[in-house]
């Protein structure tokens, strides 16, 4: 394994060296290098899954500190760029970046929400490309792609659900398709009590009775998740975002059915 | 085997084309069309409903999809002989679990206990010719033959 990536690095290197240092290509070499370098890492730190694999890639990630600004080769000491310090001028988007610091939030499950918006909208103010008409094609696909990486950012921070589920995510724990053999039956026949009340509702207000019922449950739910997240139970978070997924499907039928009766 | 191949894939193409217009409606929450038989089943399903579940020959399987959030029960009644002789279904979910399981439905009636064992869940999608992304929605439905199934033979061995 290592040595096919090894050898993939050094074709890639060869590539790059007959065709000319573009930006794309750099980035690809970044991606091969953080990849060979990340199964190399593998070989001599232990199978962690928590914040050590983050730290283990920086330490030996040498593309990293190579990053520099494409139009004046200034260096980028900002983690992430958005521009060059130097001639301001906007960079590609970073890569193994999260989330959080890109929004420049601590990566906790509770958020201010508040703060989370107005970092992003100084953000999209800043890198949006209808501030980058009069600049380079160049300039402008970097805008594009910016900006698409913010909204993604900032649309799976703002939701507890798909926050908790990120944050799972960044730790290597995802939550696998196909059926769940350890959601209890006791769960899955509340949820089928709900789900069949809500199809049998008749009036707006019954519908909202139950709406108000399941935002009560997913405020509870969210509590739980930030203790089991704080603790570093990952397992416990999982199970309880499993709960939320189940919940939060309700809470759209029951707008959805609202919105029928309009 | 690829004349096959490309005849099959050039039917989904046509039905895309065909169904693309009916789909964009607010019901049909993802970007992609769905197949005819899918949208057969989610506007037409079979056997939707409820069989007593303390009945001693009836068997419930009650399953959930953690990823999705969908989730699926079904029952079947099986006679004295062994043979399942109706079955019913309750999905909440994307239109490609409720037509996995009302064909799910569909698939088990008639057959014996074990029969309905053999069924998989690569049966159900090929015949919905659902797509990747969709497959677990018919591996949902195979779990709750299974479920159902088990349950069955559970009250079957509690009574003995």
């Amino acid at each position: 394994m290592l040595r096919v990536n090894t050898l993939r690095v050094l074709c890639r290197t060869g590539t790059l060296l007959q065709t000319g240092w573009s930006l794309k290509d750099r980035q690809s070499l970044s991606r091969a290098v953080t990849c060979a370098l990340q199964s190399l890492q593998q070989q001599f730190v232990p199978q962690d899954r928590g914040d050590k694999r983050d730290v283990g890639v920086r330490h030996l990630c040498t593309a990293q500190v190579c990053l520099t600004c494409w139009n004046c080769q200034h260096p980028l000491k900002q983690k992430p760029a958005f521009f060059c310090e130097s001639c301001e001028v906007v960079q590609p988007p970073p890569e193994d970046t999260s989330y959080f610091s890109i929004l420049e939030c601590d990566c906790t499950f509770t958020l201010d929400t508040l703060k989370l918006q107005k970092k992003y909208l100084q953000l999209q103010r800043l890198l949006h490309p209808d501030n980058f008409s009069q600049k380079s094609e160049r300039e402008q696909g970097y805008s594009e792609s910016q900006s698409a990486l913010v909204n993604k950012a900032y649309e799976t921070l703002l939701k507890p659900l798909s926050r908790g589920l990120y944050m799972l995510e960044l730790q290597g724990l995802n939550i696998e398709e196909g059926t769940d053999s350890a959601v209890n039956s006791e769960l899955l026949m509340e949820l089928m009590e709900i789900n069949e009340a809500l199809d049998a509702v008749e009036t707006p207000q019954e519908a909202n009775e139950i709406g108000q019922d399941t935002k009560g449950k997913l405020a509870d739910l969210t509590e739980q998740i930030d203790t089991a997240l704080n603790k570093g139970e990952l397992q416990t978070a999982k199970a309880l975002l499993t709960k939320m997924k189940y919940f939060a499907n309700i809470e759209e039928k029951v707008k959805e059915k609202l919105s029928s009766f309009m | 085997m690829a004349g096959l191949m490309s005849g099959a894939t050039l039917r989904k193409c046509i039905s895309l084309l065909v169904y693309r217009g009916k789909l964009f409606s607010p019901e049909h929450s993802t970007s992609c069309s769905y197949h005819k038989k899918v949208v057969d089943h989610y506007e037409n399903p079979r056997n939707v409903g409820s069989l007593d579940k303390n009945a001693q020959n009836v068997g419930t399987g009650l399953v959930g999809a953690p990823a999705c959030g969908d989730v699926m029960k079904l029952q079947i009644q099986v006679d004295d002989n062994g043979k399942i002789v109706d079955a019913k279904f309750k999905t909440f979910g994307c239109g490609s679990a409720i037509a996995s399981s009302s064909l799910a439905t569909e698939l088990v009636k008639g057959k014996s206990v074990d029969e309905a064992l053999t069924i998989k869940n690569t049966d159900i999608a090929k015949e919905l010719c659902l797509p990747p992304v969709k497959l677990h929605c018919s591996m949902l439905a195979e779990d709750a033959i299974k479920a159902a199934l088990s349950d069955y033979r559970l009250k079957q061995d509690k009574k003995e």
